[in-house]
């Protein structure tokens, strides 16, 4: 290899000649503890273009990016800005060269205002490192970029789609030429996400470079210029022009393989049985208390899906908390098969067949530092499926984990494998396996695919609906509108606490969803 | 050019945690002896008692076995309430009242002569119990953070005991401030005719079996191990949390009482201001070292108390102070943490990438 280290210019990288391209990934592999995260990955994004970089899950997208932004060094290839070739050393360094990412959970100090964190940000890209002078700031760039933001408010009492534009306003004060946003429009409104994405083109006309990381076919085509498309930490499709792509042909390239529609189970017989799941006026105020959940009422029967649609943060997670009786509600019943549980705590509600299949299956679900086999095992302990109180009886559960294994299409490790170690998909079918294996009378699935490719996505689908055509009730609680519109039967849509509907899914078309999602029907 | 950089482990294979663990305690003990040398004691002297004496000789092993057993008892309290992630740094405070309880029940002559050692027992546990039932409740209904909690109840049961031997319970005719003997009767653990070895040595050994059992073959061990993994997601998959830790809690406490009622009745004899210093310490050492194992914990009490015994003889023979002992002992739990950092990382060193090449 070559002696020190050469003096690379401190300068940010401007355009020297319009040929080369703003920012250029070749041949980039990146591996950890020896598992390849990317293998060859090329990207060339251009001044004054929006780059849409497409891929599902774990196809490298995001370890890319984060290479570029130097939070990560790659064991191989070469980054160029402007036709440069640099070795980016860090954060800090990537901000000197123009450099500026919006990460897909922002990095806002909550009970900060605005101008307090564009000051603890982008302190020595002010003039004075004064609240003053970064509300100056504030108001100079809203006004480039055409929207008003009130940089005394307290981020905390932002909505996501603000804190999302104070992020970008960030990197605005800080100078960046080169933008990238993972996921930006994921957590928006249909409406928002419009809002972000013209003015992330008005950037680009305005000669920045702008990277949207995204796994939406329709933003892409609709507002990139050109698209990069990767697969399993390759690049399969470089730079191709976005205008007048094929959504199934990038679909194809995401996944490599056309992958079957999935289907809500078919329509048990009707109305005339009782509900599995009964709630009654269910409320549920926050610690500050606001309300979270307000004034709900569902049914739902065997047989049916019932998918509540909705922008994450009106109160799902405190809805599904509450049935599963982690969260104690204000008022209202829960009922399970007609008798009351609400008093119930989570035990005795499992006791009755409630099963839950949440979102963060680390946080409620499964424990990552325990082998699969036991985890597998862990809720029937209880009801004493495995052995007596003196008597854990282990070789049963090592049995029946072999079984779900071989049943669920568990791979990427044994029974006698540390949980964390699988990838989402198995860990979720092995979360699957265990909360659909006796036959469930009720089950709550919070966003049960987040975070999941195409392939686990289509094996968790198809599990649910399975359960759910073997008599089960499920109600879908997800901020994936496509995953409610594919599974339920009924769809209703949460927005600020409150549920409208459930309608008939055939009843209801996308865009009123939409409409009732931003909360004005 | 070549860097250096630090990958963390996807997995750590069982000989590796083996291996790291002997070799933090190999550099641990190098460390000790580079301080003891330090300290003025020659190579030859720490062979002699560090080796020889506390674990070789008769007269040495039944001091290190004597020590062992109070130990043994608190290492196991702290392995379960550990293991749980509920932070006891309150043992002698625990130990104390169990003394106080075992005392209680000896200078007041309750019940029949025949079975007063086991009721003793069963009061020092239960005192045990109590005091750490405290903050345990404290943290149950008000979040109140236990590592505070017990630790101030320390100095409560320390000065709980000044305020029983300088008052009501000092023994009439004695100067010092310390109680009445117990009966020579009913109210000692037996000798086992081996140094100051006593019966309290079977007591210990039964219990850590029985522990051994409880957490590693019945349900409510699997509890154990699940709760202290992650509480929300033991909750979530129906387990029942509040239980298992109010159970292991109050069994802890129990634990550390039994200890006070052995040292007591095994060696003391009486109650004294000196019965429980430093056992909180020595306790998270032993749970550390044997990484919350219960069958592990017997070897590594063993180790300790020989640790000890030596440490006392260095005290006597040249004029170390116990600060100095504290010092070896904590530089052995250090040694040990940080080498298990390799175990979980692996060093890599790498050729930098190409783009470090001079631009045109």
């Amino acid at each position: 290899m070559t002696g020190p280290e050469p003096g690379e210019p401190a300068e940010p990288a401007k355009p020297a000649k319009p040929a080369a391209p703003a920012l250029a990934l070749e041949g980039i592999d990146k591996a950890f503890d020896g598992i390849a995260a990317l293998t060859g990955a090329d990207l060339a994004v251009h001044w004054g273009e929006v780059h849409g970089l497409l891929g599902e899950n774990g196809a490298g997208k995001s370890t890319l990016m984060n290479i570029v932004c130097g939070l990560y060094s790659a064991d191989a290839g070469k980054v160029s800005l402007d036709g440069r070739e640099v070795r980016v050393r860090g954060p800090a360094d990537a901000t000197r060269r123009g450099i500026g990412m919006v990460h897909q959970h922002f990095k806002l100090v909550a009970p900060f205002t605005v101008a307090e964190n564009v000051l603890l940000a982008c302190g020595a890209a002010l003039p004075s490192r004064t609240v003053a002078a970064a509300g100056e700031a504030i108001a100079a760039a809203a006004a480039e970029l055409g929207f008003a933001v009130d940089a005394h408010a307290n981020v905390a009492a932002l909505s996501v789609a603000e804190q999302q534009r104070v992020e970008i306003l960030k990197l605005v004060i800080l100078g960046a030429d080169i933008l990238v946003l993972d996921e930006p429009t994921s957590v928006l409104t249909d409406d928002e996400a419009d809002a972000v994405l013209r003015l992330l083109r008005r950037m680009a006309d305005a000669g920045k470079a702008v990277v949207l990381i995204t796994h939406r076919l329709r933003e892409v085509i609709d507002h990139a210029d050109r698209v990069t498309v990767m697969r399993g930490g390759r690049t399969v499709a470089a730079g191709a022009a976005a205008a007048g792509l094929d959504a199934d042909a990038l679909a194809r390239l995401m996944v490599g393989e056309t992958i079957g529609q999935p289907y809500p189970p078919r329509q048990a017989e009707d109305g005339n049985q009782e509900p599995r799941l009964e709630i009654a006026g269910l409320s549920v105020h926050r610690a500050d208390g606001g309300v979270a959940v307000d004034d709900v009422s569902l049914a739902v029967h065997g047989g049916e899906i019932v998918g509540i649609a909705g922008v994450g943060g009106n109160g799902q997670t405190e809805l599904t908390e509450a049935l599963y009786g982690l969260l104690k509600p204000s008022g209202g019943t829960v009922r399970i098969d007609g008798r009351d549980a609400s008093a119930l705590a989570v035990a005795g509600r499992r006791r009755g067949g409630l099963r839950l299949i949440p979102a963060d299956r680390y946080a409620y679900a499964l424990l990552p530092d325990l082998l699969a086999y036991e985890n597998l095992a862990i809720s029937g302990v209880p009801l004493g499926r495995f052995g007596s109180r003196w008597w854990l009886d282990r070789p049963m559960m090592r049995r029946r984990a072999r079984e779900a294994f071989a049943d669920n299409q568990i791979v990427g490790g044994r029974p006698e494998t540390r949980t964390r170690l699988f990838s989402g998909g198995n860990a979720q079918k092995l979360l699957l396996a265990r909360e659909l294996a006796e036959d469930p009378a009720v089950l709550v699935a919070h966003s049960p695919t987040r975070g999941l490719d195409v392939r686990a996505c289509q094996a968790v689908h198809e599990t649910v609906v399975r359960a759910v055509e073997a008599g089960a009730a499920c109600l879908l609680i997800s901020e994936d509108l496509d995953e409610v519109l594919r599974l339920s039967t009924r769809i209703g849509v949460m927005s600020r606490g409150r549920i409208e509907g459930p309608f008939p899914a055939r009843e209801i078309a996308r865009a009123e969803i939409g409409a009732l999602m931003a909360g004005h029907a | 050019m070549h860097s250096w950089s630090l990958l963390p482990r996807q997995d750590v294979p069982a000989w590796l945690r083996v291996a790291s663990l002997a070799g933090g305690i190999g550099l641990g003990l190098a460390l000790g002896v580079v301080i003891l040398l330090a300290s003025g004691v020659g190579l030859g002297a720490i062979v002699q008692e560090f080796v020889l004496y506390s674990f070789t000789s008769s007269q040495g092993l039944a001091q290190t076995v004597t020590g062992a057993i109070p130990l043994l008892l608190v290492g196991l309290a702290s392995a379960v309430s550990l293991k749980l992630r509920f932070w006891n740094i309150g043992i002698d405070g625990q130990v104390w009242l169990g003394a106080i309880a075992a005392t209680g029940v000896a200078i007041a002559d309750i019940g029949p002569a025949e079975t007063r050692l086991w009721l003793m027992a069963a009061a020092a546990a239960l005192a045990g119990a109590v005091w750490i039932g405290v903050p345990m409740f404290l943290r149950l209904r008000l979040a109140v953070n236990e590592v505070i909690a017990t630790l101030m109840l320390t100095y409560v049961a320390f000065l709980l005991v000044q305020h029983l031997l300088y008052g009501d319970w000092r023994g009439s005719g004695i100067g010092f401030p310390v109680s009445e003997a117990f009966d020579e009767e009913g109210e000692r653990l037996a000798r086992l005719g081996w140094g100051h070895v006593h019966g309290g040595l079977w007591l210990s050994l039964a219990v850590a079996v029985g522990v051994a059992y409880l957490m590693q073959a019945t349900r409510f061990g699997f509890y154990l191990t699940a709760v202290g993994e992650n509480p929300r997601g033991a909750l979530a998959a129906g387990l029942p949390v509040t239980f298992t830790l109010i159970v292991a809690v109050l069994l802890a406490g129990g634990l550390c009482g039994l200890a006070g009622f052995s040292i007591v009745a095994g060696q003391e004899y009486r109650l004294t201001q000196y019965i429980a210093h430093g056992y909180t310490f020595s306790a998270i050492l032993v749970a550390f070292l044997a990484r919350f194992n219960p069958l592990a914990v017997i070897p590594v009490t063993v180790a300790v108390a020989g640790l000890f015994t030596a440490g006392d003889t260095l005290k006597t023979f040249y004029q170390l102070p116990q600060a100095t002992i504290l010092i070896v002992e904590s530089v052995i739990l250090f040694a040990v943490v940080t080498v298990d950092f390799l175990a979980r990382y692996r060093i890599v060193r790498r050729h930098g990438p190409a783009a470090e090449s001079p631009a045109p």
